[in-house]
């Protein structure tokens, strides 16, 4: 198993909070596949700096609301 | 499973098949011209490829059109760059032996199985890293 990113995120919870926002649409609305934010919410990847400023522009929030360092 | 990780499983069977089509006809004729085994080959790689990646585009049509995201991107540079590790110690191997056999025939062939070993593991490689994590 690759050594996971040590970068949490609530992608997650957040979409949920919006409506439900389903993987499908939160990939379209920023420029990657259904799998990639699949990949993001499992840590299985950690995105650019450009693809996260676009998922938290998305849900209105800043990038420190979406993403986090795991010992914070 | 995306587009793209479909279409390296269904890539890699391909020249699995084809690699296996390719040693078949080496084996068949081994003192014969190198073009008589590698263009036959070169037809029916490219035939079966451009058949199964209509298939898959014509069952994937919208994500058939999408160009590759960050993440596939990087998948598909560091699967090739691994790959590409490969066949340059396929190509060395090769000539190494050459060195020690002389038969150019055999060296043609070992290259070229060099090459199709390296591409099925660039889908290999691909595969893994779009179910492991890049």
């Amino acid at each position: 198993m690759a050594r996971r990113p040590p970068i949490t995120n609530r992608v997650r919870e957040l979409r949920e909070a919006n409506g439900q926002l389903s993987q499908a649409a939160l990939g379209e609305a920023v420029g990657v596949t259904r799998q990639t934010i699949i990949a993001i919410e499992q840590g299985r990847y950690s995105p650019s700096l450009e693809t996260s400023f676009r998922i938290a522009r998305r849900f209105g929030v800043g990038v420190e609301d979406v993403f986090g360092w795991e010992d914070e | 499973m995306s587009f793209r990780e479909k279409s390296a499983w269904v890539m890699a069977a391909v020249m699995v098949l084809t690699g296996l089509y390719y040693g078949k006809l080496a084996l068949a004729a081994p003192d014969a011209p190198a073009g008589a085994t590698l263009v036959p080959y070169v037809v029916v790689v490219v035939v079966l490829s451009v058949v199964v990646q209509i298939v898959l585009a014509v069952a994937n049509p919208k994500e058939a059109d999408a160009p590759a995201d960050e993440r596939e991107r990087a998948i598909i540079a560091r699967a090739g760059n691994w790959s590409g590790i490969a066949l340059g110690a396929g190509v060395i191997s090769a000539a190494i032996g050459f060195t020690a056999h002389g038969n150019g025939t055999l060296f043609f062939h070992l290259v070229i199985g060099a090459l199709i070993a390296s591409q099925v593991l660039e889908y290999l490689f691909q595969i893994v890293l779009y179910r492991r994590g890049v």
